[in-house]
């Protein structure tokens, strides 16, 4: 990591955000560069005071204790109390909660043989659990442009159907998940039959999944087998893109090449 | 009030209690007018108490009234239509974060005690300037400390948007501090800061 991209990411140093392996790589480069340490102590100071005369309440706007238990019954303000139906509704609520957690708390385990999170082991898990039926995306039609329409502006990064004559994907539905933490989106269809999803993450997401990261640098396309699941995933844009499926690299190959023709502005 | 909504109220207040300071704060720096504090946090934790059965035991109840505090003070400044075009979504720079580097504060952050002393109102106002999103995100971590996970789910945004927009902010409420302390004499004549 040289200075600049050090200096870039002084936010996340400071606020102790982002994953270790880059804290662990920024300190690196702080310990070998004075002026990037002396740098990043400047910023965090200067930082660290704003951020205690923000916190301080001035002389206007002292904070005076307040009995709010007393304010609360003299107004005479009550909670609202769940009815019956309310509960049964929740319940079934949690029920189906509990059964999400369940399903996502399992991909949260998947990690590759080096420890760390595989993107291509929790794509692969949604893809089968997707494609057995036991997920439902949140939106289904086979409509482009319906799914297009539903995923704009639903997430931070931009994700679109691949176009059909040219990818051969016919798509069925679109939903979102996290993969070990990171959000992703991903549209579900098929290809000559066969069930295919196409997993779009935000680029950064890449430093959560290290193997990726590196086969990526060697090969931008990159593909691998999880159980009966091919996938090829590459970088596209702004995303990382991975398309997964029961069908030959080839045709998946085809679909994340067709789906990288695709402008990223509407 | 019967006896259970009493022993609730003062549940819900063992709560409130230590977290009422940053909650004051945050409220009063969020608002247009910091005169409405005491109005607007008595309406959030009035409404917040209203949906206390809904809080979750063990789950993280300082976001979850942050949370009430930001709609509230939303709310009363969007009432008051004193910075509508502020509300706008920002428009984000292509890398989610703007660079901190294209500042040049070598005499600010040499000696950031000496100016911040000046200028100690000028902070206050400052993030006044930001946009109703840049200064809840600001507020929300300096005050609140909030991770920027916590942040974005108390204001429903997704989290490179947080991330982006306290960049920015930060980076506006220096220049805005450059230029209060290069007006007032205390950068140095050369300083390109």
């Amino acid at each position: 990591m040289n200075c600049q991209e050090t200096r870039r990411h002084w936010d996340l140093f400071y606020d102790s955000e982002g994953d270790a392996e880059l804290h662990f790589q920024l300190n690196e480069h702080l310990e070998n560069c004075v002026e990037c340490a002396e740098w990043f102590d400047k910023q965090s100071r200067l930082e660290s005071l704003i951020e205690e005369r923000l916190g301080h309440e001035t002389s206007a706007q002292a904070v005076t204790h307040v009995d709010w238990a007393n304010v609360l019954i003299n107004a005479g303000v009550t909670p609202v109390t769940k009815s019956r139906s309310w509960l049964f509704f929740s319940s079934g609520i949690l029920a189906l909660a509990a059964s999400l957690l369940v399903v996502f708390g399992l991909y949260g385990l998947r990690f590759g043989s080096d420890g760390a999170p595989s993107l291509s082991h929790l794509s692969a898990e949604v893809h089968q659990h997707v494609a057995a039926g036991s997920l439902r995306p949140e939106f289904e039609s086979q409509s482009d442009v319906e799914v297009d329409e539903y995923l704009l502006n639903r997430v931070s990064f931009p994700v679109r159907c691949p176009p059909r004559k040219d990818s051969g994907f016919a798509v069925s539905g679109a939903g979102f998940c996290e993969l070990s933490d990171q959000p992703a989106a991903y549209v579900v269809g098929t290809v000559d039959r066969h069930p295919v999803s196409i997993f779009v993450l935000p680029k950064e997401s890449l430093e959560a999944f290290p193997r990726q990261r590196s086969e990526l640098r060697s090969e931008p396309l990159t593909g691998c087998r999880e159980g009966d699941t091919e996938m090829v995933f590459s970088i596209i844009d702004k995303n990382i893109v991975l398309v997964a499926g029961n069908v030959g690299r080839e045709k998946l190959t085809r679909v994340l090449k067709s789906y990288g023709t695709y402008p990223h502005t509407l | 009030m019967t006896q259970t909504d009493r022993q609730r109220a003062e549940r819900f207040v063992a709560y409130l209690d230590p977290i009422q300071h940053q909650l004051t704060v945050y409220c009063s720096r969020a608002l247009n007018r910091s005169d409405e504090t005491a109005d607007v946090l008595q309406s959030a934790v009035a409404n917040a108490f209203r949906d206390f059965d809904k809080y979750s035991e063990g789950t993280n109840f300082r976001a979850w009234m942050f949370r009430y505090v930001t709609l509230e003070t939303l709310n009363r400044n969007r009432a008051a239509r004193r910075s509508p075009s502020k509300l706008e979504e920002q428009e984000l720079p292509e890398t989610g974060t703007l660079d901190i580097t294209s500042f040049r504060l070598e005499t600010l952050l040499d000696d950031p005690e000496a100016v911040l002393d000046h200028c100690d109102g000028v902070v206050a106002e400052s993030i006044g300037q930001l946009t109703e999103q840049e200064r809840r995100i600001l507020l929300l971590r300096a005050v609140g400390d909030f991770k920027y996970r916590e942040i974005a789910e108390i204001m429903d945004i997704p989290m490179g948007t947080v991330m982006g927009l306290l960049s920015r902010a930060r980076t506006q409420l220096r220049s805005q501090l450059r230029d209060y302390a290069r007006q007032h004499g205390l950068l140095s004549k050369g300083d390109s800061a």
